[in-house]
């Protein structure tokens, strides 16, 4: 990989608890590029993407993640949304009594307010909104619902997909996005990531399956095992670990 | 005048005291209960006692001549304006439960030698402004109210204190909901700044087949209590919803008893209580089955979120009942926020206060979310938002 990278992730080290997940994790994300991180259960995956929002399960206890120049390993959750880092969720919460229009317009807002431009009001919202769900193939009921609340699994995954859009991060960290989709809501959710391409916003996928980059192609494979990156390499590597498993694979 | 000076007091004592003349059952009642303090079971969360120490104004309840408004102002207990065309007037004494459990009801009624009495015509809705004027005082009314059978009201209450200080209010309403009928009443009380205490003490009865729509949604801070006791009768319906959201050091709540009487009728009952702060949350909730009320559904929940380590609820919801055939549950549950729900939103880039007061907002949603009306559904929200503010001020 090119050293210039947007997120660069340094001997990363976390607990979760008492327990050691990540032990010196490294990796560069480029510009652009989407990453695809695999591995084993158990490896560090779903740590690795809570750590780079700062979720308060897991702590930090050495190393250092760099983004657009400066630490973010101690900025709180809000600011690192604020400055561009998004993680769609693996298992998106439930809000009852939150509106999802509101929640989305106000989550918006305050990144607008962030950046010094003007607060959207409701018209403005829906109308942006309006083209995202046409294309994920919501329906118009699901902004006025309570947030995730009774949605299926697949509407959840949509929802923070268009999150996703309307927020606009640069940084794109998507937990097992593919989990408990039909392959209908999948292409519906990869149109909308691939949609996010622009050629400087950088995607990390984290996946048990294949399946999904089939849809979003990926620029690098990371094999993450017992909390570390021990082997990157092109896409080609997908077809290796689908043959032969994890097992297979020697740390470089 | 010193409340605490009626404790432990004969009748023949209080009636020197007190202007009770025709109204010696009702003093004999309130002398068999007695003052309340913290040992009597109804006020045993609510430091009454302490609103019976001061020595009070008392000022004089003197009718004038109602002026007409668009609303109904009640200033000090005494009307002074009201929408043209509705009848409202004093009367000397209307009817009064002899089985309610609070002597304040019946303290409200002997220091009150004249109750307003308001008759609410056709689908009418109605707003009440209660505004209190005088420090240093004890201001005492009570409000008789009948609706027309076959009609639905709504009556809107909301109180206003101007910039006084250390007044204790007992006042209380007397409901007589006709059959067939709907009388929705929606309290706001944002008390603060400890310009006074209350204890409201109500009693409704509801008629064979009408409902009543009972809800409160009570800020802020200071010392209030509402007691309530409904007597439902056939087929007859009480929603009732209490919402509290208490910061600072305040003590306020509900406490209630729902009796059924009448064969199917029914009741819902639901506490939202969030409390910030070192504030406490009551909700002390009766519902009583009586031997007549075959058939009834009774359902009664109190929850409650805690925002702070010094916050405290204290939640009793009770089921007393003397039949087989009835469906009835209740529950209680104290909590705090979600920090996952929190997480959530902070991910999204929402400021940890922000995220806090989306979920207190959500919390009590369903509650506001009962209140048609938008301008008074604005108004709550509001209020709400004033008093989350208030408690998470840099």
């Amino acid at each position: 990989m090119s050293t210039k990278s947007i997120m660069t992730i340094e001997n990363l080290q976390a607990t979760i608890g008492d327990k050691a997940i990540l032990k010196g994790l490294n990796l560069q994300l480029e510009p652009g590029k989407v990453h695809a991180i695999m591995g084993p259960n158990g490896a560090g995956k779903s740590t690795l993407s809570k750590a780079l929002v700062g979720h308060y399960d897991v702590e930090i206890t050495g190393g250092d993640v760099i983004y657009k120049g400066k630490s973010i390993k101690d900025m709180e959750a809000e600011e690192r949304a604020l400055e561009g880092v998004f993680l769609s969720f693996q298992h998106p919460v439930e809000i009852s009594g939150v509106n999802n229009a509101y929640f989305l317009r106000t989550a918006l807002n305050a990144k607008r307010k962030h950046e010094g431009k003007e607060e959207l009001n409701a018209a403005e919202f829906l109308r942006l909104m309006k083209g995202h769900l046409e294309m994920l193939g919501m329906k118009s009921d699901m902004i006025s619902r309570s947030l995730n609340e009774g949605f299926s699994g697949g509407e959840k995954k949509r929802n923070e997909i268009l999150q996703m859009l309307i927020l606009e991060p640069e940084v794109i960290i998507l937990d097992e996005i593919d989990s408990g989709l039909d392959i209908d809501a999948l292409r519906a959710v990869s149109e909308g990531i691939n949609k996010m391409k622009d050629g400087k916003r950088s995607f990390l996928v984290i996946t048990h399956y294949s399946r999904i980059l089939d849809y979003i192609e990926p620029d690098y494979i990371h094999v993450l095992k017992d909390g570390r990156i021990i082997k990157t390499a092109g896409p080609e590597l997908v077809a290796q670990l689908e043959e032969h498993g994890y097992d297979s694979i020697e740390e470089e | 005048m010193k409340l605490s000076t009626l404790k432990n007091t004969t009748a023949q004592e209080l009636a020197s005291l007190l202007d009770v003349k025709g109204r010696e059952a009702l003093l004999e009642k309130f002398v068999s209960l007695g003052l309340p303090s913290k040992k009597s079971e109804e006020y045993r969360y609510f430091d009454v006692e302490k609103l019976f120490e001061p020595e009070y104004n008392t000022p004089t309840i003197l009718p004038r001549t109602i002026v007409e408004g668009e609303k109904i102002e009640i200033v000090d207990g005494v009307v002074v304006s009201a929408p043209k065309g509705l009848r409202i007037y004093y009367e000397a004494r209307e009817q009064i439960d002899m089985e309610h459990f609070d002597p304040l009801y019946y303290l409200g009624h002997l220091l009150s030698p004249v109750t307003i009495k308001i008759e609410v015509d056709g689908d009418a809705e109605l707003e009440i402004e209660h505004r209190y004027t005088q420090s240093d005082s004890l201001i005492s009314y009570r409000i008789v109210l009948y609706n027309q059978a076959n009609r639905h009201a709504t009556i809107y209450e909301n109180f206003v204190a101007e910039d006084i200080e250390n007044t204790l209010v007992l006042y209380g309403y007397d409901m007589h909901i006709a059959k067939d009928s709907t009388l929705r009443v929606v309290k706001m009380q944002n008390m603060h700044d400890n310009r006074y205490s209350m204890v409201a003490s109500h009693k409704v009865n509801v008629s064979k087949n009408a409902h009543a729509l009972l809800k409160s949604f009570d800020l802020g801070g200071d010392q209030a209590l509402q007691v309530i006791k409904v007597d439902l009768d056939t087929y007859a319906h009480v929603d009732a919803g209490h919402l509290l959201y208490l910061n600072e050091d305040s003590k306020r709540g509900t406490v209630s008893q729902i009796v059924h009487k009448g064969e199917h009728s029914s009741s819902k009952q639901e506490a939202k209580n969030i409390l910030d702060g070192k504030a406490r949350g009551i909700f002390d909730a009766l519902i009583r089955v009586e031997h007549s009320a075959k058939y009834t559904k009774a359902e009664q929940n109190s929850k409650a979120i805690l925002l702070h380590e010094e916050a405290y609820m204290a939640a009793k919801p009770q089921l007393e009942i003397y039949i087989d055939e009835l469906e009835a549950s209740h529950g209680a549950t104290t909590g705090q926020l979600d920090k996952k729900q929190l997480f959530y939103l902070q991910s999204r880039g929402i400021s940890y206060v922000e995220a806090r007061k989306i979920l207190v907002i959500a919390f009590a949603n369903t509650l506001i979310e009962t209140v048609k009306d938008s301008r008074h559904q604005e108004r709550i929200k509001a209020a709400f938002e004033e008093v989350f503010y208030a408690a998470h001020k840099e």
